[in-house]
């Protein structure tokens, strides 16, 4: 397979793989080297601030359970370190609390062991794509699959359609989709939507969440935009994007 | 009962040889100084007191009989003959020699009594001793020789054996015959004592609140009326003995229980890095495009069986957790259908031997609940029915409204399970008797199941009216309000 992360298709992406289990760090180091990455290994948390310190890396794959420092601090200080790497996370299943601490430390996004290759390329050219492309600031039309956002104008439409959003909800979805692909913490959202004294008001975005599905989903009860990252937050899903997260139940 | 012994006749005969000896000194003395009737008389009685408190009844008559003889012969009018010439020297014999015996049988009577009360206290210190003994014993050695080697020598046991029914065991301590354990067997199987005084072996009945449950032989007990308060110690210990182990029986198990959860945590957690070091490794190789279509399909296979045991141990690892936390719900607006046709996709894929169908009867199936959980449960569902049905029967899962809930029954074949057997299935670690032979599994599968029903604020039961040969498990869950509300106007429109 070769994962050429358009759009720059020349470009050789480096990567360091931040892992205290050595056979799981060669099996990466030997996949993500045949698909194409230049890679570098890092066992401890130290080890892998240390690489940063040295020269930079375009992402960074960081186990959360190690010995020493551990990975949500290690992001801690490679974020601060790195400002424009991706950083994706390596956590377990059950243990939500590591994920939302990893993003909130800068993590970009996270795969859950046990994984598959291809789910670990997809994840870390989405964080690439959305780490390297240069993104319009100014952008004032915003489009996802049959949803089409104007900024400016605070409309919403689906296939041509007008649909009518409340202020909130609209800059819910806009956020939303301004980090389209990427998990949100619940903590974050409503922070950037509600403002910084929020934070544990979960109940009132589950419930705004649950009304804009209703006015963007085909099937509320099946969401193909907006997707539930239990007890984490929730994940904008691009229907074009071609790095869709893949559930690991029907893995 | 008046038996022989030897050791008695000889005192009896030593203190009659010594009285006599007395006597004759006394009897000297005394007609030397030429006493009269009376004060001879006065001598002679303080010899058969002194006699009767050293020596026995017999020795004390015995003497008597011979002093009456000697104030005859010696003191009586006429003087060296047996002749009584006076009736008042008749009398005065006579109350001599009743005086003497009465001294002896009261004095013996005393001494006996002194003697019993002496056995008494001796064999109740004895029973004391055994008693503490028993106590000192720790009651999870298993009860046995241990036990039963603490009676010998004991009341001058030479062996005893014991029958305990409730851990149907039998014991023998010291060098018991084949009739202790005859003797033992028909205590117990009769509920009556048993004695049998010309072996000198002696069974008793242990009875705990009421019910024979075990008996206790004793031979060559001295006393047998020692073997009840003996019998009685050997119950006590037995129950003891008995609470004690159904006490760490109980502490035993709750202690495996968190070290089983412990354990199969910890093994899931360590599973996880290998399986991704496996799913990495298979995959990339799947997926260089160097391979021949043998062995891409074999790197597949390497990747697809990795991957159903990443399934499998994420889906234990859930379950052991479930199992000891409570379940907490994320609850969302979600399909219940197409979580279950989800979950169905692999299993049917596996088994393409037996053919797995989801049948929804109801226009909407959307329920407040959380996906995983649901798969999880469903996964259970499906799991317990391919398992425990007749191999290549077919499946069926129906989703269908009933009032306010939604149910989903899941029908399997074959292997129905037993009537006595259907209350206990949603018990935690239980597993039914056929499933023990012919499926492994923990033993938590249906508990958790039904935990996380009970958390969606639904029910999981077992379907009373299964089919002849089959069985159905339901899973209700309530309907959201909003749904009610619409499936009502729906009707209000329809009529």
């Amino acid at each position: 397979m070769n994962v050429m992360i358009s759009p720059q298709p020349s470009k050789t992406f480096s990567v360091l793989v931040v892992d205290d289990e050595p056979s799981l760090r060669k099996v990466i180091r030997a996949s993500l080297a045949a698909s194409g990455f230049a890679v570098e290994e890092a066992g401890t948390g130290k080890d892998a601030v240390a690489a940063i310190r040295q020269r930079p890396f375009d992402i960074v794959l960081l186990d959360v359970n190690m010995p020493g420092i551990s990975g949500v601090e290690a992001c801690r200080q490679i974020r601060a370190l790195a400002p424009r790497a991706g950083i994706v996370m390596v956590t377990v299943r059950d243990a939500e609390e590591d994920k939302v601490r990893a993003l909130e430390a800068g993590a970009d996004d996270y795969v859950t062991k046990p994984f598959r290759f291809r789910e670990l390329v997809a994840r870390l050219g989405a964080v690439l794509r959305r780490t390297h492309t240069v993104r319009d600031a100014e952008a004032d039309v915003l489009q996802a699959g049959d949803l089409k956002l104007e900024l400016e104008r605070h409309l919403l439409s689906k296939r041509g359609e007008p649909v009518r959003l409340s202020p909130k909800e609209f800059d819910l979805l806009a956020y939303l989709m301004k980090n389209q692909g990427a998990p949100m913490t619940h903590v974050k959202l409503l922070r950037a939507v509600w403002g910084p004294e929020y934070g544990g008001e979960l109940e009132y975005l589950r419930s705004y969440v649950r009304m804009l599905r209703k006015k963007i989903e085909d099937d509320p009860a099946r969401p193909q935009y907006i997707l539930t990252e239990a007890w984490v937050g929730y994940r904008f899903r691009n229907p074009s994007d071609p790095d869709q997260p893949v559930n690991q139940e029907e893995q | 009962m008046l038996r022989f012994d030897p050791q008695e006749a000889r005192r009896a005969a030593q203190c009659s040889a010594a009285g006599i000896l007395g006597l004759a000194l006394l009897t000297l003395i005394a007609f030397r100084l030429h006493l009269n009737f009376a004060a001879a008389s006065s001598c002679y009685l303080l010899l058969v007191i002194l006699l009767s408190l050293s020596g026995d009844m017999f020795s004390s008559a015995l003497v008597s009989v011979a002093a009456v003889g000697c104030l005859d012969y010696y003191f009586v009018e006429p003087v060296l003959s047996f002749r009584i010439e006076k009736s008042v020297n008749v009398l005065a014999l006579a109350s001599f020699l009743v005086t003497g015996l009465i001294i002896a049988r009261l004095v013996a009577k005393v001494r006996a009594k002194a003697a019993t009360s002496q056995v008494h206290h001796e064999r109740l210190q004895q029973l004391y001793e055994l008693a503490q003994k028993l106590l000192a014993l720790q009651p999870d050695v298993a009860v046995g020789k241990d036990f039963l080697e603490l009676f010998i020598g004991v009341f001058g046991i030479e062996a005893a054996c014991l029958y305990d029914a409730v851990g149907g065991e039998l014991q023998f301590a010291g060098h018991p015959r084949a009739l202790l354990e005859e003797k033992t067997g028909e205590a117990f199987a009769r509920g009556k004592d048993r004695d049998d005084p010309v072996n000198r072996i002696h069974a008793r009945c242990i009875r705990i609140a009421g019910s024979v449950t075990g008996a206790i032989g004793f031979e060559g007990l001295d006393d047998p009326q020692t073997a009840g308060p003996l019998g009685a110690l050997g119950a006590a210990h037995l129950e003891r003995t008995h609470s004690f182990r159904k006490a760490s029986r109980a502490a035993a198990s709750a202690h495996t229980e968190s070290y089983r959860s412990a354990i199969l945590d910890a093994l899931a957690h360590e599973f996880k890095t290998p399986l991704s070091t496996i799913l990495t490794a298979a995959g990339a190789l799947r997926e260089a495009g160097t391979l021949g279509p043998h062995h891409r399909e074999m790197a597949e296979t390497v990747e697809s069986e990795a991957a159903r045991l990443s399934r499998l141990t994420m889906r234990l690892i859930r379950t052991a957790r479930l199992e000891q936390e409570e379940v907490r719900p994320w609850m969302e607006l979600m399909d219940l259908a197409s979580v279950i046709e989800e979950t169905v996709e692999p299993y049917a894929r596996m088994s393409a031997e037996r053919s797995i169908c989801v049948v929804k009867e109801c226009n909407s199936s959307d329920v407040q609940a959380d996906p995983e959980l649901i798969r999880l449960l469903v996964g259970q569902l499906l799991d317990n029915a391919c398992k425990y049905s007749t191999p290549g029967s077919p499946v069926t899962l129906r989703v269908s409204r009933q009032g306010d809930q939604l149910a989903l029954r899941v029908f399997s074949s074959g292997n129905p399970i037993d009537a006595s057997e259907k209350p206990k299935i949603f018990d935690r670690f239980y597993r039914g008797a056929g499933g023990q032979r012919r499926a492994p599994g923990s033993g938590l599968g249906l508990f958790v199941a039904r935990k996380i029903a009970l958390a969606h604020g639904g029910r999981l039961e077992l379907e009373d009216d299964d089919p002849a040969d089959g069985t159905v498990f339901c899973l209700s869950l309530p309907v959201p309000e909003p749904e009610r509300r619409s499936e009502r106007n729906d009707i209000a429109t329809a009529v």
